[in-house]
C-alpha cells in the first residue's frame, strides 16, 4: 500500500470516508459509512447516544482504528504508517467533550506545546501565535492561570484555542458544549460561530439545534452505527424522512 | 428580557452563616463520636484506658525523672532510670559513624543539601517546580557522593570505610530512591506496553524485585554482584549495596508508578495524541508530570518502608546506626547494659523522620483532594 497516494477525487474534497467498517471485538460499531466532506464545509453530526458519531468522528485524526475501508484526509490516506498518523493529526484538531487541558500546563503552555514541541517553533514566536488566539477565544488575561483555575466555558475556549495554534485545516468537535452549565454554552458557540464564519472545515457532533441551523451546510443523522440520513438542517429538522429520526427528533425536542 | 421587570427588583440578601451546634464539635462531641459511640466501644476505651495508665508513668519515670543526663563515662550511670550518658557520648558515631570528625561538615552540606532540594521541590512555583527540581534532583546524590568522598572536588578523600551512623541511612535511602525513579518510571512503561517482550521482562523484573526479601538481595549485592564486574575490580561495598537498594526500590516505585498511570484519564493520552505530540513527547510532557504528582503521597510511603529497611545493612557489615549501636553496646568500657538506651534512641529518630514524612504524605495528599480536580 502506497503512503501518500493521491486519490482524492477532487482538490476540493478534504475528507473522503469510503465504506468504513469498525469493530470493537465482535461488537460492529461503524457500518458501511461514506462521507464527503468538502474544504469550507461544515457537518453537524446528530444521532441518540451509542450511534457512533464519536467513534466516526475519532477514526478521522485516528485516536481509533478501524477494520475495513478507506479513509483519506487531506490527500493523505490514512494507514498504519505512525508518519502518516503524524501527518494527519497536524492538519486535524480536535475538541473533546471534557475539554482535556492539560491540568498541570499553564494556559499558556498548553496552547504553546504544540506549535513548540510538535513544529519546533521557537518559544516566542509559539506564544505570540498563542497570545493571538487566546484573544480571539477572549480570554487573553488568563494566560498564566493553570486550567483547574477556570470555568468550564473557559476551558473548552481555550481548549478551541488550543487546537487553533496548529494551524489546522479542519476542526472536529465531539459535543463541545454538553459538558458545560446552561449559562456558558453560548460563550462556547460563538467562538465556533465565529470559526465556521472564516471558513474552517468543520465536522461537529452536537445536539444543539440552533447552532446547527446557523452554520451547518449539511447535518448527519447517525443510528446504530449506520448514517441514516443527511440533508440541509431545514430539510432534515422540518422533513425527516425516516422513522428512526422523527423519534430523536421529537426526544430531543421534548426538553 | 431585561425590561420585562417594571419595578425595581427587591434586593436578594444571602442568609448568615452560623456556627455549627455545639454538640458536633469540640473535643467532647469528638469523644463521644469516636471513643464512646457503643458500649462495646466505650468498655474498650476503658479497658485500654487503664492500661496506659498503668505503664506511663513508668516509661516516663524511667525516661525522665530516674534518669542520668550528665556525665561523660559509664561512672556517671548510678540512678535507676535511663542513662542518657551512653547516648550522649556515643552520639557522633550513631549520626556520622567513623566520619573524619573535622570534615563532618561534609555530611551536614550533604543533609542540608538533601533537605533544600526537598522542600524546593514542594515550594517553588507550581509553573517551574518540576523544571528546577527533577534535574536538582538528579544530579543530587552524584554531588553528595563527590562531596563525601572529597577526591572529585579537591577536599579530603574520605574512605567509604568510614562513611557510617544515621546519615549514611539518610543518604542511602535518598539516592537509592533517586536513582530509582528513572528506572521504575521505564519499568512501569514497560509493563504497560504493548510490545509483548518490553511487557513480560518487565512484569518479572518488578516482581523478582519485589518478592525477594530485602535481606536476601543485600546478601546477593555482596556475594553475587562482583561476579559481574570485570575481574580485578574492586567495586566499592557501599556502591553494591547502592545498586541493590535501587533495583529493590525501583521494583516497589514501578508499582506506585502504575498506579499513577491508571489514575490519569485517558482524555489526557486522547488530547496529547490530537495535537500530534509523539509517544515520548506525550510520555514526559503530559503523562508522566501527572503521574509524579498523583503519586507522590505513595513515593513518599514507599520510600518510608525503604529508609526503615537500610538497617538491614549491618548484616553484611556497613556501619549504619544500628551496626554503630552493636558495637558501642560491645565496647569494654560501657558494658553497663545500655542497649534499652540504644534501641529507644535508635526507635524514636526513626520514628521522628518516618512519622514527618508521613505526615507530609497526608498533607499531599489532602491538596491533591482539593486541587486535582477540574
Ligand atoms: N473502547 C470501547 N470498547 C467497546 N465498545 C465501545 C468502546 N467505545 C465505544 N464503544 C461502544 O461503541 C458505541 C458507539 O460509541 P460512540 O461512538 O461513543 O457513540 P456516540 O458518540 O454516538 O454516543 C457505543 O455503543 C459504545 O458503547
Ligand atoms: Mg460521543
Amino acid at each position: 500500500m502506497s503512503t501518500e497516494s493521491k486519490v482524492a477525487d477532487s482538490v476540493e474534497d478534504t475528507i473522503i470516508i469510503k465504506d468504513l467498517n469498525k469493530w470493537y471485538g465482535d461488537f460492529h460499531v461503524l457500518k458501511d459509512i461514506n462521507l464527503t466532506v468538502k474544504k469550507g464545509e461544515k457537518i453537524v453530526i446528530c444521532g441518540p447516544s451509542g450511534s457512533g458519531k464519536s467513534t466516526t468522528i475519532r477514526c478521522i485524526n485516528r485516536l481509533e482504528e478501524f477494520q475495513r475501508g478507506s479513509l483519506i484526509v487531506n490527500g493523505v490516506e490514512m494507514v498504519e504508517d505512525v508518519k502518516n498518523i503524524e501527518a494527519i493529526r497536524r492538519e486535524v484538531g480536535m475538541v473533546f467533550q471534557h475539554f482535556n487541558l492539560f491540568p498541570h500546563l499553564t494556559i499558556l503552555e498548553n496552547l504553546t506545546l504544540g506549535p513548540i514541541w510538535v513544529q519546533k517553533k521557537p518559544k516566542a514566536e509559539a506564544e505570540e501565535i498563542a497570545m493571538k488566539y487566546l484573544e480571539r477565544v477572549k480570554i487573553p488575561e488568563q494566560a498564566d492561570k493553570f486550567p483547574g483555575q477556570l470555568s468550564g466555558g473557559q476551558q473548552q475556549r481555550v481548549a478551541i484555542a488550543r487546537s487553533l495554534c496548529m494551524s489546522p485545516q479542519i476542526m472536529l468537535f465531539d459535543e463541545p458544549t454538553s459538558a458545560l452549565d446552561p449559562e456558558m454554552i453560548k460563550e462556547v458557540l460563538d467562538v465556533m460561530v465565529e470559526l465556521a464564519d472564516e471558513g474552517m472545515t468543520m465536522l461537529c457532533v452536537t445536539h444543539e439545534m440552533g447552532f446547527a441551523k446557523k452554520v451547518a451546510d449539511r447535518v448527519i443523522f447517525m443510528d446504530a452505527g449506520e448514517i441514516v440520513e443527511q440533508n440541509t438542517p431545514e430539510e432534515l429538522f422540518n422533513n425527516p424522512q425516516t422513522d428512526r429520526l422523527q423519534l430523536f427528533l421529537s426526544q430531543i425536542l421534548d426538553h | 428580557m431585561a425590561n420585562t421587570f417594571k419595578s425595581d427588583p427587591i434586593e436578594f440578601k444571602p442568609a448568615e452563616a452560623k456556627p455549627a451546634p455545639d454538640s458536633t464539635v469540640g473535643i467532647v462531641a469528638w469523644m463521644r463520636g469516636n471513643l464512646f459511640s457503643s458500649i462495646p466501644n466505650a468498655a474498650f476505651t476503658i479497658l485500654i484506658m487503664l492500661g496506659l495508665a498503668n505503664v506511663i508513668p513508668d516509661i516516663i519515670d524511667w525516661m525522665f525523672i530516674s534518669s542520668t543526663w550528665s556525665g561523660a563515662n559509664q561512672d556517671a550511670c548510678v540512678g535507676d532510670g535511663a542513662c542518657w550518658v551512653f547516648v550522649k557520648a556515643w552520639s557522633q558515631q550513631f549520626f556520622y559513624g567513623s566520619y573524619t570528625t573535622d570534615q563532618i561538615w561534609r555530611v551536614n552540606l550533604s543533609l542540608i543539601l538533601l533537605f533544600v532540594v526537598i522542600v524546593m521541590s514542594f515550594t517553588l512555583p507550581a509553573s517551574y517546580r518540576l523544571k528546577v527540581s527533577v534535574p536538582l534532583f538528579l544530579v543530587l546524590p552524584f554531588l553528595c557522593i563527590a562531596i563525601l568522598d572529597g577526591r572529585l572536588v579537591g577536599l579530603e578523600h574520605v574512605n567509604t570505610d568510614f562513611w557510617g551512623g544515621f546519615s549514611l541511612n539518610v543518604l542511602m535511602a535518598a539516592a537509592a530512591i533517586i536513582v530509582a525513579f528513572p528506572f521504575s518510571f521505564l519499568w512501569a512503561l514497560g509493563r504497560r506496553s504493548d510490545m509483548p517482550l518490553a511487557r513480560s521482562i518487565s512484569v518479572v523484573f518488578i516482581e523478582f524485585f519485589r518478592g525477594v526479601p530485602v535481606l536476601a538481595l543485600f546478601f546477593m549485592g555482596s556475594v553475587m554482584l562482583p561476579l559481574f564486574f570485570a575481574e580485578g575490580t574492586n567495586v566499592d561495598k557501599l556502591v553494591r549495596v547502592w545498586i541493590v537498594l535501587i533495583f529493590f526500590m525501583s521494583g516497589y516505585m514501578a508499582e506506585v508508578f502504575r498506579g499513577g498511570f491508571q489514575a490519569i484519564p485517558s482524555g489526557q493520552y486522547e488530547a496529547a495524541d490530537s495535537i500530534g505530540l509523539g509517544y515520548w513527547q506525550k510520555t514526559l510532557l503530559i503523562i508522566l508530570p501527572q503521574v509524579i504528582k498523583v503519586s507522590m503521597p505513595n513515593i513518599l510511603a514507599t520510600f518510608v518502608m525503604l529508609f526503615k529497611n537500610t538497617v538491614f545493612l549491618l548484616i553484611i557489615g556497613i556501619p549504619e546506626v544500628l551496626q554503630t549501636l552493636l558495637t558501642a553496646l560491645s565496647n569494654s568500657n560501657w558494658l553497663g547494659g545500655h542497649a534499652i538506651e540504644g534501641y529507644v534512641f535508635v526507635g524514636v529518630i526513626f520514628w521522628l523522620c518516618c512519622f514527618g514524612m508521613s505526615m507530609l504524605a497526608s498533607n499531599i495528599e489532602k491538596k491533591l483532594d482539593t486541587s486535582h480536580r477540574n
